[in-house]
């Protein structure tokens, strides 16, 4: 406090310095005609002053000159001249920065040195685009005094600027080159280019660009060093994005909660300066994402509750939806609480309507005032590198000044002035002709008669209406009281008929063609309208006010023209006093008592995943839990046992035996009449991942990573574990010959992404053969290579031969060698070398005999073992060359005659091959089939005749083979990861049902769990929906909605089978169905 | 396990010998003589399941039942000790005979062109040498119900039998129910208001519609020979006096309340298709007899906070709701469609796991839909008079180790061979040479 004041003594003296600067020319425009020289200085008095958050000064002048604040403190003698602003009783406050907003800015012509892939544009900038900013007005009307604003579209997508709104259209260029933006997904606003057409692919490029920008200027220097050796071919893009990965800031999309942990952890990847643009989602796992330790810019658009109204309605509601519209508002506090750095943004907003209204609702709902004003003014300054000139009230910052009637976050208080840049913006002037307003009474002398008349005048805003309302009723009747008019309110169209026939109302005539100046109205009516006994016919009248200084009301000179020309100047008296405030006060009363309170809602927390079923807190690991007395299916050197105890401890299988000893708070599980088998391990999944499954924009996609978009919020995680599976090995598409990387997955419900990954599982890889990589199934006729099974295997071979070169490159130059530039590093060729190398395993999508042959040859040649062949349908007629190369086979039990080249499948195909002796398992590819592989694996029994216990492995420890985790999972055995299903009984057997579902010792799913989740739901929903209908509160009335991000796209693989999804994906129109040709 | 397990063993071998003779599976011959099955549960769906129990049928139709039958002379006595008999199994919605391959259109029949179509036959598209239909009957199902998919109206259900050397043949019942797509007279706008008018709006063109049929069949009937023909009118005469009903799709709560209050007033008989969210009007089902179809229960919940089991305790809440209900196998969508067909006593079969007593799951894949469809006086259950339709399993048909043993459609044995078996055996061969598997 005693630095503060210290401060202002600093700043009372520099006072009158200014005024002798403002002499020195500022710009270098020539003077045209006479020079103007008004006096620019001005002096806004008395106000509280909050200079910056948590720094609040009361009765604190303002100085301003020019463009620029130059002085702040108490008793600021205003310098001659100045125009000084009275603002006693006012608080000003720094204006806003609104940290994001989007522009279209035009591509950069083809000038032959652009990067190949149209998505990839950092030399764009919107300052090319700036002065298209719009709707300036709005913004200032929402205290936005500066804009940054950053090009739309794009994966990188070029630099950002930032705008000072002093012009009614365009803003005033503040800085550029703010920060290059780029985004993990396919823009939506148009098609750049045919790959990435996936958010998996938009990640590998966005990372394969990173390391060509690093590479391109070693390259670069290697050949400045050494200019023998033939130059990189030029890039300017390339050379741009070094520049900004040296010395920039980026800001990175993150349109979820999941694409922000997604951003943040590229951002750490490649040691980016970053920020991320975020959803308004983040709450529902912001731990996580404040650990990446980055500023989020954050918008304010909360949305508006669902429409519940009707039933049916209510039923569609997801309960997350209920919830987002619950918790959305809370989102600045919890990030603040988490320790992230926001701004809030008006990003999302219609020209940022409503945005001090959402921005004081985060802070009703826990914000605290300093961190919200701070997340619009200091922060976005400090982060857009502008915090010496706005952000704050200071001698030297530009006059950006927004004052407030009242405190910034309170509800009433209204803004009535920003000022951008010295300019004055006012934006509720006070409307002085209020004393216009309200009911006059003259006397008309008409005829000889006094006609006593009306005249009521009502100002709504800016908008004038009128009318003339009868005084003489014919049979003069008291009036009808109070409680009669309340009545005809509540009994409606009766009350009004009857009131009609007892109390005659006075008549009343609207004023016509009102015009309302500052000093004058007129109009015209019919006046025999309102009384029979003045004249038919248009009345013309003229009102004239004038008001002196410190009157209390306006003189009127009126004059009316009748009919007939004669002209009247009637004396306007008030007829009576306005009561008007005290309705207002009232109103404002009433609505304080509406005030959300959310009691009710209390009980409802943010669960993992967000909405139905998710947990409130991570499922817990008990330190040991004994099975008691079931039936034991082990899959393991011991196989079935009868009334087995199995003992877990630290979520690993410890003992397998008879009556074993529980330990100490041990949790005991009676089993008894039950049977267990380990959990199920899906051999092919494309559950839990939203980057669109398949990448189908190049026929080799080696570089992409389904790693990258894991969705541990996708309901099929739980739903299969009701199913019993633990274990799913996620899958790219089948649209390439060689795909993306898999990732095999634990379904650790409500654990974060990261967490649902199995840990030890190796790295594998899809491959794919026949019809999807030709792509014979679609309308038009590709041109892209292979197009036929001839072509597959040569387009491998070529990979394997380039993977073998780039290998040796690297070895040379590692070596010393540099007799050529340095080897890029190729991000598709390191996940093919690591194929080379047997450091990743191929999981290839294969149907016909000769393209299996082909393939395994192909693999001999190289001496690569597969992993593992997937649907394999025809395995049953080439198993013997299966089995030679070492092959295992992951099929369907019974999946045929959806398309040619299964036509020849058959049922008996694991049987088949099992007998042969190869390593079989059955997956689902298919997010119903997983909820019940038990029962597929019983149809290896029915079709071939395979026992129940070599059958329960196809599901189990086969499976588990294949991925190379048969040492975690696969079977109950000592050592081994306590991932066990109880059911009700034998396993394989359609009418059993899965009870439990444990994954690492931790019970992730059970009949029980389920019934409570169910209850909790249900009752949070009706809470929810309850809340929704008794508030006033405007519901969403079934307005166009941006699909979500992870709707975007599709969660199976469309080129796989023949998915007809009309009913369940009827709803979404995806991306993907657009993408071309196929 | 074990004996199941033998039986298995036993079984494939007797295919073994079966389509070593026949490479092709021809259609059965008439039936000759009577036939008796002896000693083995007969599941009659309609009575008591007997244990030990005879089945005799002579010229195609059952004649006696029961455990103490005396047989016909020239009798044919089947032993089926420890084997199952029911009644055949019918798929009742399906693309069988109509679709080949998935994704070759050349080869799909169910889509015609235009979005009324209430004339269109099945049966006469169908291709009795398909390969799917041995698939599917080789489990059990000798019968299914199929229908045009395409459209708003789409057309006509046949119930066909699965054996037969032409499609006029495989015919049992034409005119079974002319489908409706219910979603084609709903909205998807998210604003229920203008859902309400948008639905009245679409509603009222319905209505108009079949005023238009009724008029028309006033007119021909008074004077036919000046009314030219209208085939898409005639067609929808039959459903509105109430000579076959509406079959109806629908899945949501809010399609199937319009779709009977509709029908209700128009006096049409509706069968709901589909019927996911059915048990929420069930009481309305109940009252207005409308009896469900449902579409398999190898579904996803349609909503994501729905309970993960909801398509598998469907049957149960219809069944404890007292709505009349069949249960459909995987339809003629997909993955699956008419080429699963066979796995279709599963989808009966996971609704037991759910709670559903076993007997009303088998019904609800017999009797149930053919009562539902009008042709349960010939086929359906195990009762004298009735088609001998029906089958031998050696263990629950529900259990998917279970496999069927012999099948005879109207008396006539079905050959259960298939290309599946075919092709199983011909690999085998090629792996007995090779001396990877042992010879038989």
């Amino acid at each position: 406090m005693r630095r503060f004041g210290c401060l202002l003594g600093c700043l009372i003296v520099c006072v009158f310095t200014p005024t002798t600067q403002a002499q020195t020319t500022r710009e270098a425009r020539p003077t045209v005609g006479l020079r103007t020289n008004p006096v620019q200085i001005t002096l806004l008095q008395n106000a509280t002053v909050v200079r910056r958050p948590g720094s609040v000064a009361t009765e604190t002048s303002i100085l301003v000159d020019g463009q620029s604040i130059i002085a702040v403190g108490k008793d600021l003698t205003p310098p001659a001249g100045a125009l000084v602003i009275d603002c006693s009783g006012k608080m000003i406050y720094p204006a806003f920065i609104d940290a994001y907003s989007e522009i279209d800015v035009d591509e950069i012509p083809d000038d032959g040195v652009k990067h190949w892939n149209g998505y990839i544009l950092p030399r764009r900038s919107a300052v090319a685009a700036a002065s298209s900013v719009s709707q300036s007005d709005a913004f200032r009307k929402q205290g936005i005094a500066v804009r940054m604003v950053a090009p739309r579209g794009g994966i990188i997508k070029g630099s950002s600027c930032v705008v000072t709104l002093d012009r009614d259209n365009g803003g005033s260029l503040l800085k550029e080159d703010v920060a290059q933006h780029a985004q993990l997904t396919i823009p939506r606003d148009r098609r750049r280019d045919g790959y990435p057409n996936s958010p998996m692919g938009a990640v590998a490029l966005l990372r394969q660009t990173l390391h060509d920008a690093n590479w391109y200027v070693s390259a670069q220097k290697a050949w400045e060093a050494n200019p023998k050796l033939s130059p990189p071919v030029r890039n300017d893009d390339l050379a741009c994005l070094a520049k900004s990965l040296t010395e920039g800031v980026f800001i990175l999309d993150a349109q979820n909660e999941r694409m922000a942990i997604r951003a943040g952890s590229i951002a750490r990847e490649f040691s980016l300066q970053a920020i991320l643009h975020g959803s308004g989602r983040e709450y529902r796992d912001a731990d996580a994402i404040a650990k990446y330790g980055l500023p989020l810019l954050i918008p304010v658009d909360f949305p508006k509750p669902p429409d519940v109204t009707s039933e049916a309605a209510a039923d569609d509601v997801e309960l997350r939806e209920l919830m987002h519209w619950h918790f959305a508002p809370e989102n600045p506090k919890r990030l603040a609480d988490a320790g992230v750095t926001i701004c809030l943004t008006t990003d999302g907003l219609d020209n940022a309507k409503s945005y001090l209204e959402n921005v004081r609702k985060a802070v009703e709902r826990g914000l605290a005032p300093d961190d919200a004003l701070a997340a619009m003014t200091t922060t976005p300054a400090s982060l857009l590198a502008i915090d010496h000139v706005v952000g704050q009230i200071q001698p030297g910052f530009a006059a950006n000044l927004l004052i407030f009637d009242g405190d910034l976050f309170a509800k009433q208080s209204k803004l009535l002035e920003t000022w951008v840049n010295g300019n004055r913006y006012e934006h509720a002037p006070e409307t002085k002709a209020e004393a216009l307003a309200g009911k006059w009474e003259a006397t008309l002398s008409v005829a000889d008669q006094d006609v006593p008349l009306i005249m009521e005048l009502v100002q709504d805003k800016k908008k004038w209406t009128g009318k003339f309302i009868q005084v003489d009723l014919p049979e003069s009747q008291p009036e009808s009281d109070e409680s009669d008019s309340d009545e005809s309110e509540n009994e409606e169209t009766d009350a009004k008929d009857e009131s009609a026939d007892k109390t005659p109302e006075p008549k009343r005539v609207d004023l016509k063609g009102l015009t309302h100046a500052t000093d004058r109205i007129t109009a015209w009516a019919d006046l025999s309208k309102a009384d029979e006994r003045l004249p038919k016919g248009p009345t013309r009248l003229t009102i004239v006010t004038a008001q002196k200084p410190g009157d209390e009301a306006p003189s009127l000179f009126a004059s009316l023209r009748l009919p007939d020309g004669t002209q009247l100047h009637p004396t306007w008296e008030r007829s009576e006093p306005e009561d008007d405030q005290a309705d207002e006060k009232e109103k404002s009363e009433k609505e304080a008592d509406k005030a959300p309170t959310f009691h009710s809602l209390k009980e409802i927390a943010i669960n993992y995943p967000l909405g139905g079923y998710g947990v409130e807190s991570a499922v817990a690991s008990p330190k040991s839990v004994l099975f008691r007395g079931a039936t034991v299916w082990t899959c393991g050197p011991e196989g079935v046992l009868e009334s087995a105890d199995v003992l877990v401890v630290d979520g690993k299988i410890q003992t397998i035996g008879q009556e074993l000893n529980a330990p100490q708070d041990c949790q005991v599980v009676d089993a008894s009449g039950k049977h267990i088998s380990p959990g199920l391990i899906d051999c092919h999944s494309h559950m839990g991942t939203d980057g669109g499954i398949n990448e189908a924009g190049q026929a080799i996609t080696a570089e992409v990573r389904i790693s990258d978009f894991i969705d541990n919020t996708d309901i099929s995680i739980y739903r299969q574990l009701a199913g019993g599976l633990t274990s799913s090995n996620i899958l790219h598409g089948s649209a390439n010959p060689i795909g993306g990387q898999n990732q095999v997955i634990k379904l650790r419900w409500g654990d974060s992404m990261e967490a649902m990954k199995f840990e030890s599982a190796p790295a594998g890889i899809k491959f794919a053969l026949g019809e999807n990589v030709k792509r014979s199934n679609g309308g038009d006729r590709s041109t892209r290579y292979p197009g036929s099974r001839m072509g597959v295997p040569e387009i491998m071979k070529d990979r394997f031969l380039a993977a073998k070169e780039y290998m040796d490159a690297q070895q040379r130059y590692r070596e010393g060698k540099r007799d050529a530039l340095p080897p890029r590093f190729d991000l598709e060729l390191e996940a093919i070398a690591e194929i080379l190398r047997g450091e990743r395993w191929i999981h290839c999508h294969s149907y016909r005999q000769d393209e299996i042959i082909t393939l395994l040859d192909l693999l001999d040649e190289f001496e690569i073992t597969i992993g593992s062949l997937q649907h394999i349908l025809e395995g049953y007629k080439v198993a013997d060359r299966m089995l030679e190369h070492g092959a295992m086979a992951s099929s369907f039990s019974d999946w045929w005659a959806y398309k040619f080249e299964v036509y020849d499948a058959i049922p008996d195909n694991g049987a088949i091959m099992h007998d042969i002796g190869l390593v079989v398992s059955f997956n689902s590819d298919d997010q119903e089939l997983a909820r019940h592989l038990n029962t597929e694996a019983a149809k290896a029994m029915k079709y071939g005749g395979v026992s129940a216990e070599e059958a329960l492995k196809f599901v189990t420890l086969n499976p588990a083979k294949q991925l190379r985790i048969d040492n975690r999972v696969g079977s109950i055995e000592t050592g081994k990861d306590a991932d066990l299903v109880v059911w009700s009984g034998p396993p394989l057997s359609t009418l059993s049902r899965c009870e439990q579902t444990w994954v690492d010792g931790r019970e992730m799913f059970s009949l029980q769990k389920d019934q409570q989740l169910r209850e909790r739901d249900q009752s949070w929903k009706t809470s929810l929906i309850n809340y929704i209908l008794a508030g006033d509160t405007e519901t969403d009335a079934g307005e166009e909605h941006e699909v979500e991000e992870e709707d975007r796209w599709l969660r199976f693989d469309e080129f796989c089978h023949g998915h007809d999804h009309d009913h369940d994906h009827a709803e979404h129109q995806h991306e993907s169905d657009h993408a071309e040709a196929f | 396990m074990k004996t199941v397990l033998s039986n298995v063993a036993a079984v494939a071998m007797m295919f073994a010998s079966l389509s070593a003779a026949a490479h092709d599976q021809i259609p059965g011959a008439p039936q000759s003589h009577p036939i008796a099955l002896v000693d083995g549960t007969v599941h009659t769906i309609d009575g008591e399941t007997i244990e030990n129990g005879i089945v005799v049928f002579a010229d195609g139709k059952i004649t006696a039942v029961g455990s103490d039958v005396e047989l016909p002379e020239n009798c044919e006595s089947i032993s089926i000790e420890g084997q199952h008999v029911y009644p055949g199994l019918m798929e009742s919605m399906s693309n069988l005979g109509l679709s080949e391959i998935g994704s070759t259109r050349s080869t799909i029949d169910t889509d015609e062109v235009g979005s009324e179509n209430g004339n269109l036959n099945p049966h006469v598209a169908v291709n009795p040498d398909s390969e799917l239909i041995p698939v599917a009957r080789s489990n059990g199902v000798l019968l299914a119900s199929i229908a045009p998919r395409r459209g708003e109206i789409r057309g006509q259900s046949s119930v066909i039998q699965l054996d037969g050397w032409t499609n006029q043949d495989m015919l049992l019942a034409a005119d079974t129910g002319l489908v409706v797509s219910w979603r084609a007279f709903d909205s998807g706008n998210r604003n229920d208001g203008d859902r309400a008018k948008q639905r009245d709006e679409r509603l009222q063109q319905l209505a108009d519609r079949l005023d238009e049929a009724r008029r028309y069949a006033a007119a021909r009937t008074a004077s036919p020979e000046t009314t030219p023909t209208d085939l898409r009118l005639e067609s929808l005469i039959k459903v509105i006096e109430g000579k076959c009903p509406m079959i109806v799709d629908a899945d949501d709560r809010r399609e199937i309340e319009a779709a009977v209050a509709f029908c209700v007033g128009q006096n049409i008989r509706p069968i709901i298709y589909g019927g996911y969210d059915a048990p929420q009007c069930a009481e309305m089902l109940k009252r207005c007899s409308v009896p469900v179809i449902i579409h398999s229960t190898y579904r996803l919940p349609a909503r994501r906070d729905d309970a993960y089991d909801a398509p598998y305790t469907l049957p149960l809440r219809l069944y404890e709701a007292g709505v009349t209900f069949a249960i459909g196998g995987p339809g003629s969508g997909s993955p699956g469609g008419g080429s699963a067909a066979g796995n279709l006593p599963y989808h009966a079969a996971v609704a037991v796991a759910y709670g559903l007593p076993a007997d009303e799951a088998v019904r609800a894949i017999t009797l149930s839909p053919c009562e539902i469809m009008g042709i349960a006086d010939r086929v359906g259950s195990i009762t004298p008079g009735k088609d001998a339709t029906l089958f031998v399993s050696n263990g629950d048909i529900l259990q998917t180790e279970s496999n069927v043993t012999r099948a005879f459609v109207a008396g006539a044995e079905v050959d259960l061979g298939s290309k599946h078996k075919t092709l199983a055996e011909k690999y085998r061969i090629k792996y007995r040479r090779q001396g990877k598997l042992p010879t038989p």
